[in-house]
């Protein structure tokens, strides 16, 4: 099944068009990183999934029911606003600055939009913290407050914040760029154990070898379109564009 | 000092007789219940207006921007005598039947509706404080506006906005000395009133000794509830 379909996704923010035409389907259980210099659009892409950003033009489906339809800046299609809403939180959001609500604790953060996006039972959801808290290996942290952690330990964190809604797609946005470089093994970590668990994961990253080891699929972005994409070997290590060639040379 | 009745007969005593010290008390009891009523429901209505001003619905916009503009930009006086003066007149010709404001009435209403102007602004300039990822962190996870800033945003406004809640009340506290000139007797009025009837000056002392300890309340009170509502930072 396709986990998310963009058709000629289109963005402008005034005179920039950041998106130029983006073509992409994701099929479940498939790991696919997306790489790129900054400005190419992939953060953005990501965030017009979920609508943090209104497209401009084009179409997106998720799990095959069409979320948002646009051209000119205008609905083409009037869409319920509560499938919108439910069809979004089908996919969980890791940003690169964690952004974890500092007021709450570690376990209020992961149970709060369980519990009051969904109404679930305080219990149930303390209790699926208390798994997926054990998963990212941060149980004993749970009545901490966010300023109290490190870096690689909030992002951690923020991962069990996004499972803890169930979605079916895990997005994130350059998760290790704001991470000093002796955290950033743990987040990987974390998030491999997601990929092996057969979750659908879109991941903007500037982790080339973590993309070769776990990823199913490459993009690579530049100026608003998809230059390049195919299996890791492909892309990362015989790119064809001499586009990706020169981005791959200067990043490794 | 036993035998008089009231305070105009005191001569140059200084020592406060009971009469007095209850005059002052009442006095003190006028400034404090407007400065607190004004204080709360400035900050109710200035949460309302404040989302207002945010808010992308171009109504709720301009009507936050003008009541802003008006009781900002107009002397807390001129209110204070357009709800207690003004008012009762345009009524009266308007519909030919007269009626008086409480005076006490037109002080709540007045001070409140200035405070909300002011603690409009200064919540409005909290919630921008916030930083715009936990909006979107929030949406993310399918909050609505509404859940976002109940839950996540406006609660971390909290810390940022006691200190400049806690100046906002002293302020008040201190402009409540207004409602003299519609005949209340606040603490300044009382106290002057005293000091004008006996010649003393000992009636400002302790005017602004009952201030100073009013303030120093608000300061310490304050500054206690930052500490602990910054609990969760570092």
């Amino acid at each position: 099944m396709s986990m998310v379909k963009l058709v000629n996704v289109r963005k402008s923010f005034g005179d920039l068009e950041v998106l130029k035409g983006v073509n992409l389907e994701v099929q479940q259980g498939e790991v696919v990183c997306i790489i790129g210099a900054s400005g190419s659009g992939k953060s953005t892409m990501l965030r017009c999934l979920n609508q943090l950003e209104r497209i401009s033009d084009g179409e997106i489906y998720i799990e095959d029911v069409l979320s948002d339809k646009r051209a000119n800046n205008k609905d083409l299609m009037k869409i319920d606003p509560a499938t919108v809403q439910s069809l979004c939180t089908e996919l969980g959001m890791v940003f690169q600055n964690f952004n974890l609500f500092p007021h709450l604790t570690v376990m209020d953060n992961v149970t709060i939009a369980p519990l009051i996006v969904k109404k679930t039972d305080k219990k149930i959801a303390e209790t699926r913290a208390l798994d997926l808290l054990s998963m990212v290996g941060l149980s004993e942290k749970k009545d901490e407050y966010p300023s109290r952690l490190s870096g690689g330990q909030q992002q951690r964190v923020a991962i069990a914040r996004a499972l803890a809604m169930d979605p079916k797609i895990m997005m994130f946005d350059e998760p290790t760029s704001a991470l000093d470089p002796e955290l950033v093994g743990e987040v990987l970590a974390t998030m491999r154990q997601l990929a092996e668990k057969g979750m659908t994961m879109l991941i903007v990253t500037h982790e080339i070898g973590f993309a070769r080891e776990v990823a199913d699929r490459v993009i690579f972005m530049d100026s608003g379109v998809i230059c390049e994409e195919g299996t890791p070997e492909e892309v990362l290590l015989n790119p064809k564009e001499e586009r990706t060639k020169s981005f791959l040379n200067k990043i490794l | 000092m036993g035998q008089c009745s009231n305070f105009y007969d005191e001569g140059k005593i200084n020592v406060l007789n009971e009469t007095q010290l209850w005059a002052i008390f009442d006095g003190t009891i006028v400034t404090l219940e407007i400065a607190i009523v004004a204080i709360i429901f400035g900050a109710i209505f200035g949460v309302v207006v404040a989302l207002g001003r945010l808010s992308k619905n171009k109504v709720a916009n301009v009507l936050s921007w003008f009541y802003i503009w008006f009781f900002r930009g107009t002397p807390m006086l001129l209110q204070l005598f357009i709800i207690f003066y003004a008012i009762p007149i345009i009524y009266l010709d308007a519909t030919g039947i007269t009626f008086t404001v409480n005076p006490m009435i037109a002080a709540f209403v007045a001070f409140s509706l200035n405070a909300t102007a002011y603690l409009a602004e200064i919540i409005r300039a909290a919630i921008e404080s916030i930083d715009g990822g936990q909006m979107e962190a929030s949406k993310a996870l399918g909050m609505s506006y509404r859940q976002a800033m109940t839950k996540i945003i406006i609660p971390q406004t909290y810390k940022r906005l006691v200190a400049p809640l806690g100046n906002e009340l002293i302020m008040l506290l201190k402009d409540t000395s207004l409602v003299s000139t519609i005949a209340l007797f606040d603490l300044l009025r009382t106290t002057k009133t005293m000091a004008s009837a006996t010649g003393s000056w000992i009636y400002y002392i302790y005017a602004a000794a009952i201030y100073l300890f009013l303030t120093t309340i608000i300061q310490v009170v304050f500054d206690m509830m930052e500490k602990k509502l910054g609990i969760y930072e570092r």
